[in-house]
């Protein structure tokens, strides 16, 4: 073996070292337990120790059957089209005007960044609290404006989701707005000099440089927030609890209680790796859209 | 077997990390880190060849060794520690570790740890009788019937709570304590409005007529009649009081007059609705501790809390428990729930276990347990001297009176599906008292949705 190889080797071990702390974590606790749920899916188990036993897609035929798990889908779905968008134009707003020079910025900036880090069980409860229909302050204000019959939010059926999808917008929001003005801040300011001297206002500014030139970051931010909503959980979970009825019953909710409620680990891995096929699937999608949006551009 | 060991652990691990996102934070309490599955417990594992092997300081009549039990919220609930506390101080060669899970997330925790097969814990508090079941049936805890064979023991010292607990004919616990429902009430409200106070022998019509005259005052100084929380318990449970009926039925019809009766207390403003109390959150203790209810039907356990409250000085009223009103012609009928002791099927201290839980559900303890205010699952004419002479126990016979019964229904039957029940009894609950369904929407959801549970 010549020294440069021996060189090289031990540059790699020493690489691998360094990520090795990680990777043991991932693969311990990430890792090892997806590749687990993939075989599950396909078995019957309880989570005792009493044989598994395999089953094909039984458990997928099952819970396509099961109305629940259809709801769980559409509640699912609907939020993402409630969240998605709206996230992303917000968080893109407040960093372009957060990017100017105004005074306290870094207050603003925390201001909107402060949701994101808090724990999700405080802000359902003061959300809850904000939503309540009777005398909460959002249902006091839309009766000061002139409606009637406001919402009943949490407790109303058609209601439920938006709420939740209103707090998931304002918790995120300012979470993007820094991975955008992050981005921001890496556009050359030579772009919006020339562009001054050909005499473009601010719209046609932010239109031809700032958005092209984020176009990466949009799509980081897109899919990120994708896969975000399709996961939810804990938000729904802390203010709705699933409810009214099941109306915010999300597929992760129902995977939830399919596993450790019922204690049927096969079918509520089958609906994990349904909600995984969906995520890939809508990703994949985003991907080549991706890549037509900037040749366009 | 290993390689499913490998398995099982892998999927708890990684199960258990997913789900911390909303856990509240209470894991940290344990006090001894679950030690990882030994290879020798793999024998133990086999159930019923464990009680084969009798430990050698058995032999001695001393008993020696370490005891892990599983338990809830244990720094809020003294009838949990003062039973671990007393075993060591009997036994002293017997240390016992005690692993704290916050109640929410108990039967998850318990569930996916007994999956791993540990040997840890031994002995199990159990918390719902439903999770019970569901652990007998997958063979991850004992059955006990070897034991009380084996040393003749004689069930007929739990006057038959012990034997309502056998499932399939097998007892997999003991009885520990019980918890059934009686009515609280507001003396001071109930004089200020000149009315006599609830009896011990109300019909629930009589409480619904009681609930709409004791109602006063408007906006924020509003006195509700009575409180029921949002629990669907807190409808069903009296309708399947009388003993005929449970809450896993073929029809749900006989439901009707109390979601009818329910519904009207909500509609005419006797109570606090639906809505309100599960958008703000409230929690039913706070109600009738701010004199916003005359009456409020709740489980035994608020006596000690309301004891404890009056002590503190965080309320200073007076107040009074009747017998939880009873459909016509079943008087002396309660309904509530027992806490029973198992013992985990992975144990490598079988015989320790047994011990203990035999002496957490004698009547030795059964007056310790009393003297916190909690009640023993049998209820001795001695515990209820004990409860009763509690300083800051309400004054007067019929408050000590309230809490005797004539016949005692589980509020929710030993039914191996019941916790995938009452899902649907939660959310069917929830869309009756917001008006989304009507009543018989309800009753035909869940008779469909019930019905497929349970494969009928």
């Amino acid at each position: 073996m010549t020294t440069k190889q021996k060189r090289k080797i031990r540059d790699n071990v020493i690489g691998y070292s360094f990520i090795l702390p990680n990777l043991i974590g991932y693969s311990i606790f990430v890792f090892l337990p997806v590749c687990f749920s993939f075989i599950l899916s396909v078995m019957k188990w309880d989570a005792s120790q009493a044989p598994m036993e395999f089953v094909g897609l039984q458990n997928f035929t099952r819970i396509f059957g099961d109305k629940l798990f259809r709801g769980a889908f559409m509640h699912t779905v609907s939020y993402a089209l409630m969240t998605v968008l709206p996230t992303l134009v917000l968080s893109l707003l407040l960093a372009v005007l957060l990017n100017s020079k105004i005074k306290g910025i870094p207050f603003y900036r925390a201001s909107f960044f402060f949701p994101y880090i808090t724990s999700t069980v405080a802000i359902g409860a003061v959300w809850n609290m904000l939503f309540q229909p009777e005398f909460g302050p959002i249902n006091e204000f839309l009766k000061f404006v002139g409606i009637a019959n406001p919402p009943k939010w949490v407790v109303d059926v058609d209601w439920a989701m938006v709420a939740v999808a209103i707090v998931t917008v304002w918790k995120y929001m300012g979470y993007y707005m820094i991975v955008y003005l992050a981005a921001l801040q890496g556009i050359s300011s030579d772009l919006y000099e020339a562009a001054s001297l050909d005499g473009a206002d601010s719209f046609q500014k932010f239109r031809y440089i700032t958005v092209p030139m984020l176009t990466p970051t949009t799509f980081f931010v897109l899919i990120m927030l994708t896969i975000q909503c399709f996961k939810v959980f804990d938000l729904v979970y802390c203010m709705t609890g699933g409810g009214p009825g099941n109306a915010t019953k999300t597929i992760v909710n129902y995977v939830y209680e399919k596993a450790f409620i019922n204690w049927e680990l096969g079918p509520a891995s089958a609906g994990a790796i349904i909600l995984f096929a969906v995520v890939l699937v809508v990703t994949l999608i985003q991907f080549s859209g991706e890549k037509k949006w900037s040749k366009d551009m | 077997m290993k390689l499913k060991k490998i398995t099982a652990l892998t999927l708890a691990a990684g199960m258990a990390v997913s789900m911390t996102a909303c856990g509240g934070g209470n894991e940290t309490a344990a006090t001894t880190a679950a030690p990882a599955a030994k290879e020798d417990t793999t024998t133990a594992a086999a159930g019923d060849a464990a009680e084969t092997e009798a430990p050698a300081e058995n032999a001695g009549g001393e008993l020696s060794g370490e005891l892990t039990v599983s338990v809830w919220d244990y720094d809020a609930n003294p009838s949990m520690s003062s039973m671990v506390d007393s075993y060591m101080e009997k036994n002293p060669g017997v240390t016992i570790n005690v692993i704290d899970t916050s109640a929410d997330e108990y039967n998850n925790s318990l569930g996916i740890s007994l999956s791993a097969a540990q040997p840890d814990p031994d002995v199990i508090f159990v918390k719902d009788m439903g999770s019970m079941l569901q652990m007998a049936d997958k063979n991850q805890i004992l059955c006990l019937d070897d034991f009380i064979s084996k040393e003749s023991f004689d069930l007929g010292v739990y006057k038959g709570v012990a034997e309502e607990l056998q499932y399939d004919g097998k007892t997999y616990g003991l009885p520990w304590r019980s918890d059934w429902y009686i009515l609280y009430y507001n003396k001071d409200l109930f004089d200020a409005a000149g009315v006599e106070y609830p009896s011990n022998d109300m019909t629930w019509d009589e409480y619904y007529d009681l609930a709409a005259k004791m109602t006063s005052g408007e906006g924020s100084a509003k006195v509700y009649g009575t409180h029921h929380h949002t629990w669907e318990a807190l409808t069903s449970a009296f309708a399947v009081q009388d003993g005929e009926h449970t809450v896993v039925a073929e029809d749900y019809s006989f439901y009707k007059p109390w979601y009818e009766k329910t519904l009207w207390l909500q509609d005419n403003g006797y109570m606090q609705s639906y809505a309100n109390l599960k958008t703000a959150n409230i929690h039913y203790s706070s109600v009738f501790k701010n004199q916003q209810c005359a009456m409020m039907p709740i489980g035994t356990y608020f006596i000690a809390t309301m004891i404890q409250s009056q002590k503190d000085g965080e309320t200073d009223f007076n107040w009074g428990i009747a017998t939880i009103p009873h459909p016509e012609g079943k008087s002396g009928y309660t309904v509530g729930a027992t806490t029973p002791l198992a013992i985990s099927a992975y144990t490598d201290v079988p015989d320790l276990a047994w011990d203990f839980i035999k002496y957490a559900t004698s009547a030795e303890a059964a007056g310790l347990l009393a003297s916190y205010g909690s009640f023993p699952a049998v209820m001795t004419e001695d515990a209820l001297n004990t409860i009763s002479s509690i300083e800051g126990f309400p004054e007067g016979d019929s408050n000590k009176e309230a809490l005797n019964y004539v016949n005692f229904v589980f509020d929710r039957p030993l039914d191996p599906d019941i916790e995938a029940v009452r899902v649907p009894l939660n959310e069917v609950h929830e869309m009756i008292m917001i008006g989304e369904y009507t009543i018989d929407e309800g009753i035909e959801e869940l008779n469909t949705r019930v019905g497929e549970i349970k494969g009928w």
